[in-house]
């Protein structure tokens, strides 16, 4: 027998439920009129076992709860502690789609950089799985092979045969709790495989699910999304039901003497237009329809790009069930499939690559001093930074393009790009815009003061791919400073790389960013810096007037074995990119920086996705081919 | 340093909102030590002139003295505070503007003498943003004590207190509340209207009456819709529904609009 199982009889859940309660807190579904939620329970009477669905479900409401405390503070870089682990616990009697929709979570917090408040949880925690040998009315997990049966995620499961139920082991600490219960017999197996066939049969719900990815890619622009828009009331509610969305905002807490508080994390919801809120209020997805679409999408194909092939939806139907303007992903999925877009080919964007697994946790600012504070133009300043641990600082190393998450505690982090060279070592600096809370809060601080640091995230500049070859750096304002590094980089080791010409736009003189170093860049041998201004706004100015693709006319650059890196505005990136590739520029050798859009800079908090791209994880560099023509447009 | 100058004012509304200040003892002497109060008529005798540092303004503005008082508030306030909904919206005072009588026959009607006192001019009542800049919005009938107290905090630390104003279903939902549309078929305003409450009334099992005003990018002609064809409310309902507290904002005059 592969699997080992036992049986229960139904008059003996009582004391097995009881002795289960002696180690664990056991948590299960209850009756909350006339729905069912997940709670703690007294004793198995409390238990409802013929739930059909419940309104959370259980393991994101106990594993991820929707409010969790990351850290305390004391003062802007003074922690002072974090929350004490979760007790043991029991969820117990859950159904197959959630057992599978925390497999899902469980690639998203335990993957690259784990969340140690998951991790700790998720460990303390044992699951009694529940199959369902009735479907609900919602539901539709067979599709997904999410359910009715579960085939793994769960500690002991139980199927309901009649008078007892059916015992199957997942795991060593399942079987410990299985102690004591009356080995199945073969016949128990073949009435539990029975059952859950009949109840699949029963199944009236599908999507179909076939060449999905390619599918949902093929329907971008299909009508169905508008339609969509006029329906949907953006409240959230199909968000806060899914099994498998984890997306949270940070937002620190103080109490009235304004310096000590908590760092905690909220669920938060794509659907809500403060999302995608960035620096200086910009909202990055305002449409309506475009956010209905990045979270069908995010189940039906990104989550599984995104994360190793997991499932995004287990077919749980809550989002069908919750949803007050009847929105219902089985009837979305059929108008496509009635009404679908043209066949196109398609390649699914898959992304890089970089297991990253600290020793330490992964929210937590270390301090670091402010060692200069050098003002770069009228709300700009440079900020140098070592950690104020000598060997933190000694190991601390990072590559051009990428970033740090710098914290005040009592007000936030922001995600800032470096602005110093890699080859430097011994400190780091950003190049930083008063703009925000946090931005605003650092432009009040002296040199000697200390923030918290964490970092470095994502990838970078393509250094090592650029060895060889002509290098052109276009610049839009603040975009200076990501990229700053890569060309002090150059000029370090001029004989590495070809010719470098670097194009420098602002909207006026006064915009213009580390213009006390523009004489150094042009001592670098066999390189070119082209000004250019928006407008001179009455500032006597010798150079371009024009946009920044004002100067590809002047420029010497050109396609043959040249690399272009960007960083700026989107718009002012979205024109240099069409520029270059209508002088007959590859998306092969186009890299830009999309650095703006990143928030926990740990593929956690979800908010930086564009289509099924991680900015802060995939990015904040990125090859042009490798993001041009992504559902949502990048650039 | 010196504390700053706050300062408490009421235009036209019932006062509660100004009331609801006093309810924070847990915290009111810690808030107390952190502020001067300057000028609060309601709590204390002693009031001064401006300028102030922070001003809460209760109540809508209806009428050409409260205009004129407002304005002068405005220019002696740093940061100015709409507290409530009816300063935020118009609230309650603004179902007026939809009766669908002049200004004078609403005067002859509701004060049958004297009509001619120049005290009783009036016109549509308005939230204070349809004149004056407005830094900060404390939603609600009455406002949540909490995001008060936020505010005053990220106020004090001279931060944008970035308050979402996301749908109360969120907050409805991690309650694990039974909705109370989608399950017992109540017409609930919960969706298209602005989080902060911590879902208030449906948790205590009575529909939202979109008090905070409009939820971002809601889509209240949709919400209408669903009133009306599924479950069965009259125009008549659907439009006061969304015209009771803020029917003078772009986002529930679709709402209304929709059922008309």
């Amino acid at each position: 027998m592969l699997v080992e199982a036992f049986v229960l009889p139904k008059a003996d859940l009582g004391s097995f439920v009881a002795k289960l309660k002696a180690g664990y807190e056991v948590i299960g579904p209850v009756a909350k009129d006339p729905e069912f939620v997940f709670a703690p329970i007294d004793s198995a009477a409390d238990l409802r076992l013929d739930y059909d669905t419940t309104i959370l479900p259980p393991h994101k409401k106990y594993l991820a709860p929707p409010k969790e405390t990351l850290m305390s503070f004391s003062g802007a870089a003074e922690k002072t502690g974090v929350p004490a682990a979760a007790g043991k616990q029991v969820l117990f009697g859950v159904h197959a789609c959630d057992v599978n929709g925390m497999l899902s979570l469980d690639k998203v917090f335990l993957g690259t950089y784990p969340d140690p408040y998951y991790k700790t949880r998720r460990e303390n925690t044992v699951i009694v799985g529940l199959n369902c040998t009735e479907p609900c009315a919602d539901g539709f997990c067979s599709s997904f092979n999410t359910g009715p049966g579960m085939d793994s995620g769960f500690d002991l499961s139980l199927t309901d045969l009649g008078d007892k139920y059916l015992v199957c082991v997942g795991s060593d600490a399942g079987k410990a709790l299985a102690a004591g219960l009356a080995p199945a017999a073969d016949a128990d197996l073949i009435a539990k495989s029975k059952a859950l066939r009949a109840s699949q049969e029963k199944i009236e719900r599908h999507i179909d699910t076939d060449n999905l990815g390619e599918f949902m890619h093929q329907n971008v622009e299909n009508p169905v999304w508008s339609e969509l828009k006029d329906r949907c009331l953006a409240c959230g509610s199909c968000t806060n039901v899914c099994p498998t969305c984890f997306c949270f905002a940070v937002k620190d807490q103080v109490d009235l003497t304004l310096a000590a508080g908590e760092r905690p994390r909220d669920w938060d919801s794509c659907q809500y237009l403060e999302f995608s809120r960035v620096a200086a209020d910009h909202i990055f997805r305002p449409d309506r329809a475009a956010r209905i679409k990045q979270r069908l999408y995010h189940k039906m194909t990104y989550f599984a790009q995104q994360f190793d092939g997991s499932p995004g939806c287990v077919g749980c139907g809550r989002c069908a069930t919750y949803c007050i303007a009847a929105i219902d992903p089985v009837e979305v999925m059929a108008d496509l499939r009635d009404n679908p877009g043209a066949e196109a080919a398609v390649t699914l964007y898959t992304p890089p690559v970089k297991k990253v697994t600290p020793e330490t946790n992964p929210w937590e600012p270390l301090p670091a001093k402010i060692l200069a504070i050098k003002q770069q133009n009228y709300d700009n300043k440079t900020y140098t930074f070592a950690f104020t641990d000598p060997a933190v600082q000694e190991k601390y190393a990072y590559v051009n393009g990428v970033f740090n998450e710098i914290s005040i505690f009592g007000i936030g982090e922001v995600p800032i790009s470096i602005s110093s060279c890699a080859d430097v070592k011994g400190s780091f600096d950003h190049t930083i815009r008063a703009v925000g809370n946090v931005t605003n809060a650092l432009d009040k601080l002296q040199v000697g003061d200390i923030v918290g640091i964490r970092g470095p995230y994502g990838f970078g500049w393509p250094v090592e791919e650029m060895k060889g070859k002509n290098v052109l750096v276009v610049v839009g304002g603040v975009g200076l400073a990501p990229l700053l590094g890569t060309i002090k980089h150059i000029a370090n080791h001029r004989d590495e790389y070809g010719a470098l010409e670097i194009l420098v736009g602002a909207r006026s003189p006064k915009e213009l960013l580390f213009t006390d170093e523009y004489e150094e860049l042009r001592k670098i041998p066999n390189s070119r810096l082209l000004l250019t201004v928006d407008s001179t706004a009455g500032v006597e100015w010798g150079h371009n007037v024009g946009v920044v693709t004002t100067l590809f006319d002047k420029m010497s650059s050109k396609p043959d074995n040249t690399i272009m890196i960007t960083c700026g505005p989107d718009i002012m990136m979205r024109f240099a990119v069409k520029g270059l590739l209508g002088r007959g520029w590859s998306p092969e050798q186009i890299y830009v920086s999309l650095e703006r859009r990143m928030s926990c800079g740990i593929k956690k908090c979800g908010n930086c996705q564009i289509g099924p791209i991680f900015v802060c994880q995939d990015g904040p560099v990125f090859k042009l081919a490798d993001i041009q023509g992504l559902p949502e447009a990048a650039l | 340093m010196a504390n700053p100058k706050v300062a408490f004012f009421k235009f036209s509304s019932c006062a509660g909102c100004l009331l609801n200040v006093l309810n924070i003892e847990p915290v009111l002497l810690d808030v107390l030590g952190l502020i001067d109060i300057e000028h609060f008529v309601m709590a204390k005798r002693d009031n001064h002139h401006g300028p102030y540092t922070v001003s809460f303004v209760e109540g809508a503005v209806t009428t050409p003295k409260e205009l004129l008082e407002l304005k002068k508030i405005r220019e002696e306030s740093a940061i100015l505070v709409a507290m409530g909904t009816c300063a935020v919206t118009g609230g309650v005072p603004s179902i007026k503007n939809w009766s669908g009588k002049t200004q004078d026959q609403l005067t002859k009607t509701v004060y049958a003498e004297n009509v001619n006192d120049p005290f009783l001019a009036s016109f549509p009542a308005k939230g204070i943003d349809y004149y004056v800049k407005v830094d900060a919005y404390l939603r609600g009938c009455t406002y949540d004590l909490g995001e008060f107290v936020e505010l005053v905090k990220r106020t004090l630390k001279g931060e944008n207190p970035l308050f979402r104003t996301h749908s109360v279903c969120e907050e409805c939902k991690l309650k694990e509340n039974v909705c109370l549309l989608v399950s017992k078929g109540q017409p609930c305003l919960g969706s298209v209207t602005a989080a902060g409450c911590g879902a208030l009334c449906p948790s205590l099992n009575r529909q939202c009456e979109g008090c905070r005003g409009p939820a971002n990018d809601c889509n209240a002609a949709s919400l209408a819709k669903t009133f009306l064809e599924d479950l069965g409310l009259s125009k008549d309902d659907v439009v006061r529904k969304f015209r009771k507290y803020a029917g003078n904002t772009p986002e529930f005059s679709k709402g209304a609009e929709a059922a008309l």
